[in-house]
């Protein structure tokens, strides 16, 4: 998952790499005098990249300005996350370079890459330098060595010891991408412009920092701190969205999403509940019934299991116990259930919930769900 | 390897005396795999079923000769049971468990690599053989014998267009769940050569997600293969939000890391087909495999 920058350059400080006076604004803060003085820059904290290209950062030379970049940008959504919260920093100066860690999948390594030129362009720079190396402290020092090597001093110094600090949060931290871009080289110093730190969900329990700072911004991280509580995925994709999912499986999940946003529908969520860790009792199921019922743009539940182990006898009980139990939920629910004791499912959910639509043909239980919500079917 | 598994093959269990290993080890058996021991941390069992059981991986391969295991094991522990079946001289190891961090991952793949043993994991639901064996816990429903080799980051997307397939009369020659980690085992890239000089597989069905870059690698590779057979490619995760896992920690896009559009464009140029739903791809499959039906 990647952290918002202002997270990115809390991990980054922690190591001791240099960044700007800043101050996160949530929305309904009290203004307050900005860090030092200007120029400032007013960015969007979302976990996302192209955020200046998506009007997600601007430049401020007035407090005035700050206020209004601040207001225009908060309760907006950027690229599918809702704007909680900006940083207001002190804008940076000097030749704007490029450095980054990350796991290499393919090697079993770390890439490094530098550039002495950064920029919202840098995948397109041929300038850049790549280079690939185990995944330890002392070959990824080597590496960084390597890269920065046609640097003047004192830049080089301070650029080699850079990476050392990034190289050492990259390992202890358990982290899958550190990346500075914009990172500013000048006769003062260094300072890294932006943060982007891509942390790993399954470490984290033994990562006791990540999980506090993740804990820390419930409304930002909500996804993930839903998954840390509860032990599923569950991420919600369109607040006004009118076809809410409970699904097993992230493919499979991620495809109907796709198949039915392609035919006109709007599913509300991603999830992935994982029927194999109810251990018979229907809690889990009325965990996203109940967020899903929190959404009044919902007409209509679609259920889609497939089922490789899970009993579905088993399933389609806990699912009839979840609906009585869940007095909110107003709307139908079309049920697909395939696999494992899909005959006794259906018997079952026929006489517990005689209005329930339950299919065993994915296409079928789609056209159930299109005739409710109104929109066409193909 | 992958390709030379068949019933006879001698099989492993790490962590049979658990509650999945002994269920999965069942299961397995029914299907037709060749178990021929298990190891667990404990020593007051001496079998599940008849299957003996071991202290080490060591000590079981010593006393029955398996070559491939299945580790059925929580997520922390990954790394140390791919460790000492490699180490025991296992060549295939599978590792089922979900949340596998990803810097154990990487370790453990370097150890598999370096031992020129084969690592399916992190967090797969296994391979199979239809009509011969299976490591994991495919389920049956969707396993068929025939001409397609089907490889997938996906779990269920892969059981329901296996599931859909074969209701069409055409079933696989390999399944392999290749898993959604950020960091694996097996790549889709490997299993090209392999299934392209495999007589048994006629096409091959690719199963893919957003994020990383392994569709690309398999593309890159596919454009090069002097062996030709059709590839169907499906990839989930058009509507993935950006910047948050999707379920599967390897299913994250940033910037222009990873994209639904990059994996389609390199795939197609390669020369697969690509499908923007099941229902597209099957048909696909169906009139130029024929159907038994």
């Amino acid at each position: 998952m990647l952290l918002i920058e202002a997270d990115g350059k809390k991990l980054f400080a922690q190591y001791g790499i240099p960044i700007p006076a800043g101050q996160v604004i949530s929305a309904g803060d009290a203004p307050a005098a900005p860090p030092g003085a200007g120029p400032w820059m007013v960015k969007a904290q979302v976990p996302v990249g192209g955020r200046g290209k998506a009007g997600g950062i601007r430049r401020c030379n007035t407090v005035g300005e700050i206020a209004t970049a601040a207001a225009a940008m908060l309760g907006t959504r950027l690229k599918g996350h809702g704007v909680d919260a900006v940083l207001v920093e002190q804008a940076a100066t000097g030749r704007e370079c490029y450095l980054a860690l990350m796991l290499d999948p393919a090697s079993y390594g770390v890439r490094v890459l530098y550039s002495a030129s950064g920029g919202v362009e840098v995948e397109q720079n041929a300038a850049i330098r790549s280079r690939l190396c185990p995944p330890d402290f002392p070959a990824i020092a080597a590496v960084v060595d390597e890269v920065v090597a046609d640097e003047p001093e004192p830049v080089r110094t301070a650029l080699a010891d850079t990476g050392r600090k990034l190289a050492a949060m990259l390992i202890e931290r358990e982290l899958m991408l550190a990346e500075i871009n914009p990172l500013f080289v000048s006769a003062s110093g260094i300072v890294a412009g932006d943060a982007k730190v891509v942390i790993d969900l399954n470490a984290i329990d033994r990562q006791p920092d990540i999980a506090k700072l993740v804990a820390s911004r419930p409304g930002i991280y909500a996804d993930a701190c839903r998954k840390i509580e509860e032990g599923f995925d569950y991420v919600e994709l369109d607040p006004e969205g009118e076809i809410g999912l409970v699904t097993t499986g992230a493919g499979l999940s991620m495809m109907l999403i796709d198949e039915m946003t392609a035919r006109g529908g709007r599913p509300l969520n991603f999830c992935d509940i994982r029927t194999g860790q109810f251990r018979g009792s229907p809690v889990r199921l009325m965990r996203v019934l109940s967020w899903i019922a929190g959404r009044p743009s919902v007409k209509v539940i679609l259920v889609n299991i497939f089922a490789g182990i899970t009993d579905l006898g088993e399933f389609a009980e806990l699912l009839a116990d979840a609906i009585e139990q869940s007095p909110g939920l107003k709307v139908p629910i079309v049920a697909r259930l395939v696999g494992n004791g899909a005959a006794a499912a259906k018997t079952i959910l026929a006489e517990r919930m005689p209005g329930m639509a339950v299919e065993e043909d994915l296409d079928a239980a789609l056209v159930h769900v299109a005739l409710i919500t109104g929109r066409s079917g193909r | 390897m992958i390709t030379s598994l068949t019933r006879h093959t001698p099989v492993l269990v790490q962590g049979i005396t658990g509650r999945m290993g002994r269920a999965h080890t069942r299961n397995m058996r029914t299907f037709g795999t060749n178990i021929v021991a298990g190891t667990a941390a404990r020593s007051d069992i001496s079998d599940v079923d008849g299957i003996p059981v071991f202290i080490t991986c060591a000590e079981a391969v010593a006393a029955t000769g398996a070559i491939a295991s299945i580790a059925m094991v929580p997520p922390a522990d990954v790394l140390r049971a791919v460790q000492e079946a490699v180490a025991a001289g296992i060549r295939l190891v599978v590792t089922i468990a979900e949340g596998v961090p990803v810097h154990d991952a990487l370790h453990a793949g370097r150890i598999a690599r370096d031992a020129g043993a084969i690592w399916v994991g992190a967090s797969t639901p296994g391979l199979a053989v239809p009509g011969e064996m299976k490591l994991g816990f495919l389920p049956n429903v969707s396993l068929h014998p025939g001409p397609l080799a089907l490889m997938s980051k996906s779990g269920t997307l892969s059981y329901e267009v296996g599931y859909r397939l074969a209701r069409e009369g055409i079933g696989q020659s390999y399944w392999v769940g290749v898993g959604g980690d950020a960091v694996k085992g097996v790549r889709f890239a490997d299993l090209l050569t392999p299934l392209l000089e495999n007589e048994r597989t006629k096409g091959i069905v690719l199963v893919g997600e957003v994020g990383g870059d392994e569709e690309e690698e398999f593309a890159d590779a596919l454009a090069i293969a002097t062996i030709r057979k059709p590839v169907y490619a499906i990839v989930a995760g058009k509507e993935a939000k950006e910047g948050v896992s999707m379920g599967h920690a390897g299913a994250l896009t940033y910037g222009e890391t990873g994209t639904l559009v990059s994996k389609h464009t390199r795939l197609r140029a390669a020369g697969a087909g690509v499908f923007a739903s099941i229902e597209d791809l099957v048909t696909a499959c169906v009139h130029e495999l024929g159907s038994s039906r």
